[in-house]
């Protein structure tokens, strides 16, 4: 979906409460958050009950979604890690509410959208696909360095200082 | 292993999600503080988030567009503007009830779950920490003020990461002394005159947690 028509569907629902912008915006992100789920190990019922908060919270706080801070992606994709996180940490007694945090993070973020782009093409011509593939299986499917070995075939050792140095890589240019 | 990559680790296992709750609060502390920090931790997060573009779609069987709408939305206390994530849990810093430690240096401990210790950390004007070092990993985040030691100093949204092999002496700056959050995976570990005792000290101490 162009970047402009999202921010136009965003804008109905936030401003007008427009249903059938809704409606656009779920068939949109809700396969992708479904899928990540359920990439991230949850299982169906899970990974739909996770789907629904998310979309719930982009249909009641759309009015928090800055397109000059970010692409809705993003936002969607922090909004469904962070429902992640409290899913997993529903059964300990927590006394910081990471929605609340993060959503503050979010509205003082002051990061400049053009820089933080041409930082990202730069990282993403950098790293090689093994690099982008390890990267994506250990933070954005949280798989854990042992699952990653098995997956891979390789010793867990090697996960680890590939991660390491795919960092340092990416490290370069974060300054 | 220098310390900006593992400071940078730091940042992208809380985009990730990865951390516990303790490092959590103490990354967006160190975000809330930190510009650069901050900018990082956006960029990584727009890395991450880019593999929703490419992923295989599984569409939800049993869930449609007005079942979010109708859906209850959590009505969480929203931080206030001039807040921070810290003072959402202690309230205002200035407030707080600190527990003395020895002359000029007091501490407040976080209660939270899990192996890591998490605690604020008040020095009065010049005062100085003995020369020690850490079983594990120690993480500091300068919140007021400022201190130094033989690394460098450190200043308000600045971080400092110790383990095993660093020894140090941090003193807190002459004019307004400082106020650090301070998370450390295991004990410290005292050297010099009075080092045996402060050790004795910590042994005794980790029968009461």
């Amino acid at each position: 979906m162009e970047n402009e028509k999202v921010i136009n569907l965003i804008q109905k629902i936030s401003i007008d409460r427009d249903e059938k912008a809704f409606s656009e915006i779920f068939d949109f992100i809700a396969p992708k958050i479904n899928a990540y789920y359920i990439k991230s190990d949850l299982d169906f019922d899970q990974a739909e009950e996770l789907t629904q908060e998310v979309l719930s919270t982009i249909w009641s706080k759309a009015y928090l979604f800055d397109p000059q801070k970010s692409k809705l992606i993003t936002w969607s994709f922090t909004i469904a890690r962070n429902k992640k996180i409290d899913f997993y940490r529903k059964n300990k007694k927590n006394i910081t509410d990471e929605q609340d945090i993060r959503d503050f993070m979010y509205e003082n973020n002051k990061a400049n959208d053009y820089e933080i782009e041409h930082t990202i093409d730069k990282i993403s011509q950098e790293l090689d696909e093994n690099q982008q593939k390890l990267i994506k299986m250990s933070f954005f499917e949280q798989k854990s360095h042992k699952k990653i070995a098995e997956e891979l075939e390789i010793p867990i050792g090697t996960v680890k200082s590939r991660i390491r140095s795919t960092l340092n890589k990416m490290q370069k240019f974060l300054k | 292993m220098n310390s900006t990559a593992q400071k940078n680790e730091l940042i992208f296992g809380y985009s990730g999600g990865n951390l516990n709750e303790a490092k959590s609060l103490f990354v967006s502390m160190y975000l809330h503080l930190n510009s650069l920090a901050a900018k990082k931790a956006s960029i990584f997060e727009n890395i991450l988030a880019d593999n929703l573009n490419d992923i295989n779609e599984i569409r939800p069987q049993n869930l449609k567009y007005t079942d979010c709408i109708k859906y209850p939305s959590s009505s969480k206390t929203i931080l206030s503007k001039s807040k921070n994530p810290l003072s959402n849990i202690i309230g205002d810093l200035q407030k707080i009830t600190w527990k003395s430690v020895y002359k000029g240096f007091k501490e407040y401990n976080l209660p939270f779950n899990g192996k890591d210790s998490v605690k604020l950390i008040k020095m009065d004007p010049g005062t100085s920490v003995p020369l020690h070092s850490h079983n594990g990993k120690e993480y500091i985040l300068v919140l007021e003020g400022s201190f130094c030691d033989e690394y460098g100093e450190y200043n308000k949204g600045d971080m400092q990461i110790n383990d095993q092999k660093t020894k140090h002496n941090p003193t807190a700056c002459k004019n307004d002394g400082c106020i650090c959050l301070s998370i450390s995976e295991n004990d410290v570990v005292f050297f010099g005159k009075f080092g045996s005792i402060l050790n004795l000290f910590t042994f005794i101490k980790s029968f009461f947690k």
